[in-house]
């Protein structure tokens, strides 16, 4: 008899217990360990037959691992289902289930994930590209020089004390075409399938616009793209997102970076397109698109004469309003709890 | 911009059967959007969206003309009225009345032409012109400002009239102001001038005009007024632009002048001011046509392949049609053979058409988006290397089933909430033209934001998380550093609960080698935020990734945050980077596995980490050790043991529990309980 015996026991006794199926098992596991003849009553009967030194620990070892023993039989206890009286049982079913908890996304991360996994369906790549841009990739390099009354369409946020000699000014990118130009120069050449989702920033606040909001801009560059690869592309997803009843209409417009350029608007969410105080005579506006302009190619070092594209940009925050029925962009970035839990 | 058009005058030019529903719809689908109707009386009135490259739509006139090119085809008749741009041909006049203009710089104003009224009444104007303007959203004010307003909007070309007996010494030079040089204004405004504004002085130096955007209070038409100077001009457009820029004040003559008006147009727009001051004011011309016009807008022509056409909106169109669309639009057919074409562009058109692409969106437009067809683009083989994105959803599904809440907040910070965290406000980027004093600074650190969002909540228990670019000054020349963080923040738990979150990332992540040490620094923004020692900073193959913490009690007490708040923070990009998905399959041990506890008496100030790493290290059969139980100054750890080739006997364990209680003993003087010594 001695110490290593005991753990020897005490391991043996552990890894059987925690094997046991059933609570006849168990009861027969007790008996042959806890029990009146069982090997913790036999250790303790040779105590006696022990070095007077050693009796005192030996004791205290072997009392510690029979409740060891217990403890773990008891524990076992609760994992085995009661195996006996099935039949009989009242079951109580309508008890409250114990929910694991439960998180919420921000409606705007779930929407950016439907959007990427549309698009990635035709082959787009998600890309990121940076917030705090410089002037060139915003608006000079898109076609739209320093004083073009084009830039008015753009509340822009500058930044302090930040210019480029070459590239210009720091601004708060305005929308997600300025990725356009960094995504030629990061590909070089065609083909290109570009998605590029991200924060945008302008100076103004209202119902409808918030200083930040997010856009989702695709971008494609190839051979023989054409007004048709445009219209399906564009068709393909709103009939995804909004669903197969949706209809979709293509209108003239004008952006300095695409020739032609167009804006897109899709049958209203709330009249189904006979007209209401919500739309704009039975139709929503989703946003702009058009065929790259042979300048911007140029300055994204891609050949015009081989190459053609065009691109589309969209705000994320004006699908979700619309498909959830939001009627106030802040809400989206307020983050009460009580607003974010609903999604 | 938005104009609005009453249907009743559009008519006046466009003769056509066309319902204004109908008219509308077809006007949106090919040319300018139509974004809304309103019924006034028995007459329509469209508010349109002009966009910005197409000042000649800016017009009652304009818009005709591009319904009668968009009408037919869908079959509907129209006739257009054609206006003449010829000079008027003035003649019997008896005496003329002088005066004497000089332009100091031609390239401010391309077109300067006036004509001087004699024995004008001023009265009120017909009603049809009062209630038209009224229906555009002008108020009527006498015949002779209101035929300056009513032209403007009927043919695009703003003008405006003087007190001819108000300009002194019958004189006047348009010039660029000198700074500080002042104006009164037509709405009683003193308006100080930026420099190089354009504006006219009279013979006494006084200035009497803010051209392209207001007259001079000082030389303006009134109930007295018997002779009227008319003025029809175009001006440098980024001259008119940058005036309205630096005075922060536009009207609706400077949108115009700044986006370009046709100087060709002028004439059309003088002609028709001579009948409508001969009817509504019984004036009587007294002057010959003053025309300065230094450089008249030559011939321009823009070359057409039809094979780019095809390229461009994938759909053949028949030549004969291309040339239809075209010349319905007003452009002419100057050259052609085989595949290639010339066009002459018309006058109102000169500058916004200058490449074959802008061709091809007439055509395009004219033709009908509807009557293409839709194709998906092929599928391409594009490289792209990267991951985050998927990381990064894979991380907030991860955490949204773990039970946090997602917030995301501005950007932008306030100087009072980084003052507020600690956070030095002159290393941050900063907006030069804030939209209000809550949004100046690009954020260093997402835990300000998210305690404002706990403050906000009030609640006693709350986790969540925010996954966001920071921005890191990088210097002068340089764009900030934009670098995906993850922050969590979490009140009513323990570090422990937090600890585990992160434990379960970097499980998920595939990342192992994760350590967390100390962080000694008092001064740096995370050493005034979190506890001096209830805080770990975590580091993977020395690489600093981020911290974990609890936070200050002053530092809650700012937000009023009672509850103890735990934060973790993690520079997500460096650990994506370091993110492994790979794994590989270890065949499952077919002998069983022996369970023991032991438990420990360790003493003060003893890392867990080391005694669970020293077990570890002490034999291969080693599969787990868990913690399992606390008490006062013992640890009990639960090991497994097993091998992958035999069952393991007691004699082999019992040899590895003696080396380890060993080594416990000899190096971290850790005591198995209940033995000696």
């Amino acid at each position: 008899m001695n110490p290593e015996r005991l753990q020897n026991i005490k391991n043996q006794a552990i890894s059987t217990i925690l094997e046991a199926k059933s609570e006849k098992e168990l009861e027969a596991l007790r008996i042959e360990y806890l029990g009146r003849n069982g090997e913790m009553a036999k250790l303790i009967k040779s105590i006696p037959g022990l070095e007077p030194e050693v009796r005192k620990t030996m004791g205290s070892l072997i009392n510690e691992t029979k409740q060891i023993i217990e403890q773990a039989i008891n524990a076992q206890k609760k994992n085995i289902q009661p195996q006996t009286g099935e039949q009989k049982d009242w079951f109580d079913f309508t008890v409250p289930g114990q929910k694991p908890p439960k998180g919420h996304l921000h409606l705007i991360t779930t929407t950016i994930k439907e959007i990427t996994e549309i698009f990635s369906g035709l082959g787009f790549k998600k890309v990121a590209y940076p917030e705090v841009e410089w002037d060139w990739y915003t608006f000079e390099g898109l076609n739209m020089p320093q004083n073009h009354p084009a830039r008015d369409e753009w509340e822009t946020f500058f930044v302090k004390d930040l210019i480029h000699p070459k590239y210009g000014s720091a601004v708060l990118t305005t929308h997600t075409s300025s990725g356009q130009l960094r995504e030629m120069e990061r590909a070089k050449k065609p083909p290109i399938r570009m998605l590029n989702i991200a924060k945008c920033y302008r100076r103004q606040i209202d119902a409808s616009h918030a200083p930040m909001f997010y856009q989702f801009e695709g971008l494609v560059i190839d051979e023989g793209i054409n007004i048709t690869h445009l219209k399906g592309t564009l068709d393909y997803f709103v009939k995804q997102y909004f669903g197969p009843k949706r209809e979709t209409r293509i209108r003239p417009f004008h952006f300095q970076f695409t020739e032609p350029s167009f804006e897109i608007d899709v049958t209203c969410i709330v009249c189904g397109g006979k007209g209401c105080n919500v739309c704009k005579e039975g139709w929503m506006e989703l946003g702009g698109a058009g065929m790259v302009h042979p300048t911007v190619l140029k300055n994204g070092g891609i050949d015009p004469e081989k190459y053609t594209g065009f691109a589309f940009g969209w705000g994320v925050e004006r699908l979700l309003m619309m498909k959830h029925k939001i009627n106030d962009i802040r809400l989206l970035f307020n983050n009460e709890l009580k607003f974010l839990e609903q999604f | 911009m938005n104009i609005f058009i009453p249907d009743s005058w559009l008519k006046d030019y466009l003769k056509t059967e066309t319902p204004a529903k109908e008219i509308a719809r077809y006007l949106s689908l090919c040319s300018q959007s139509v974004e809304r109707m309103k019924k006034i009386g028995d007459d329509w009135v469209y508010e349109i969206e002009i966009t910005t490259n197409r000042p000649d739509c800016f017009s009652v006139y304009g818009i005709a003309r591009e319904l009668n090119a968009i009408l037919p085809r869908f079959n509907l008749k129209t006739k257009l009225k054609t206006l003449s741009n010829l000079k008027p041909q003035i003649s019997g006049l008896k005496e003329t009345l002088p005066l004497e203009v000089k332009i100091s710089k031609s390239s401010l104003c391309p077109r300067f032409t006036a004509l001087i009224f004699d024995e004008v009444i001023i009265k009120p104007s017909p009603k049809i012109i009062q209630e038209r303007l009224e229906k555009s959203g002008i108020r009527a004010i006498n015949n002779v400002v209101d035929i300056s307003n009513y032209l403007m909007l009927e043919l695009g070309s703003p003008m405006h009239t003087f007190d001819y007996d108000k300009i002194k010494g019958n004189k006047m030079i348009l010039r660029e102001s000198a700074d500080g040089e002042k104006i009164t204004t037509l709405d009683n405004q003193d308006r100080e001038l930026p420099e190089g504004t354009i504006i006219i002085e009279d013979g006494e130096g006084r200035i009497i005009d803010l051209c392209g955007i207001m007259g001079g209070e000082n030389s303006q038409v009134d109930e007295k007024t018997k002779k009227v100077l008319l003025f029809i001009q175009t001006y440098n457009p980024v001259k008119i632009r940058q005036t309205c820029q630096k005075m922060a004040f536009r009207t609706d003559a400077a949108s115009r002048f700044e986006k370009g008006v046709d100087p060709e147009g002028v004439l059309i727009a003088m002609n028709r001011a001579i009948s409508l001051f001969k009817e509504n004011c019984q004036a009587k011309i007294s002057s010959q046509l003053i025309d300065f016009y230094s450089q008249p807008q030559k011939e321009k022509s823009v070359k057409l392949n039809l094979d780019l056409v095809k390229k461009i909106i994938g759909v053949e169109i028949p030549k004969k049609q291309v040339i239809t669309i075209l010349e319905s639009l007003g452009f002419k057919l100057q050259k052609e053979s085989n595949q290639q074409q010339a066009y002459l562009i018309p006058h109102w058109r000169f500058n916004d058409i200058n490449i074959p692409e802008d061709l091809i969106e007439e055509i395009a437009r004219i033709y009908g988006y509807s009557n293409l067809t839709s194709n998906l683009p092929p599928t391409a083989n594009v490289m792209t290397t990267n991951n985050t994105f998927k990381w990064e959803s894979r991380i907030k599904q991860a955490l949204k089933f773990w039970g946090f809440y997602e917030v995301i907040n501005y950007s932008m910070v306030s100087l009072e909430l980084l003052n507020k965290t600690d956070f030095d406000n002159e290393d941050c980027i900063k907006i030069a033209n804030p939209l209000s004093e809550e949004w100046v600074y690009m954020r260093p650190s997402l835990i300000p934001s998210l305690m404002e969002n706990a403050a906000k909540n009030k609640k006693e228990k709350i986790r969540i998380f925010e996954m966001a670019n920071i921005y890191l000054n990088m210097g002068k020349n340089q764009l900030p550093e934009e670098n995906l963080t993850l922050s969590i923040l979490v009140s009513g738990e323990t570090f422990v609960s937090l600890k585990g979150i992160f434990e379960s990332l970097m499980e998920d992540l595939g990342i192992k080698d994760y350590e967390l040490s100390s962080y000694p620094l008092e001064k740096t923004a995370y050493g005034k935020i979190f506890h001096p020692s209830r805080r770990a900073e975590i580091n993977i193959k020395g690489k600093t990734v981020g911290f974990i913490g609890e936070s200050k009690k002053d530092f809650n007490q700012k937000f009023c945050l009672e509850e103890k708040i735990f934060i973790l923070d993690l520079d997500i990009a460096a650990i994506i980077e370091m993110a492994n998905e790979e794994k590989k399959y270890k065949p499952i041990s077919k002998y069983p596995p022996i369970i023991e506890d032991l438990s420990f008496v360790i003493p003060e100030k003893t890392y867990l980490k080391d005694i669970v790493d020293l077990i570890k290290k002490t034999s291969l059969i080693i599969q787990t050790v868990d913690l399992i139980d606390i008490y006062e100054d013992s640890r009990t750890f639960r090991l497994t043991y097993q091998n992958q080739e035999k069952t393991l006997t007691d004699k082999e364990v019992a040899e590895i529990r003696k080396k380890i209680i060993n080594n416990l003993q000899e190096k971290l003087k850790v005591k198995l309980k209940g033995s000696k010594g």
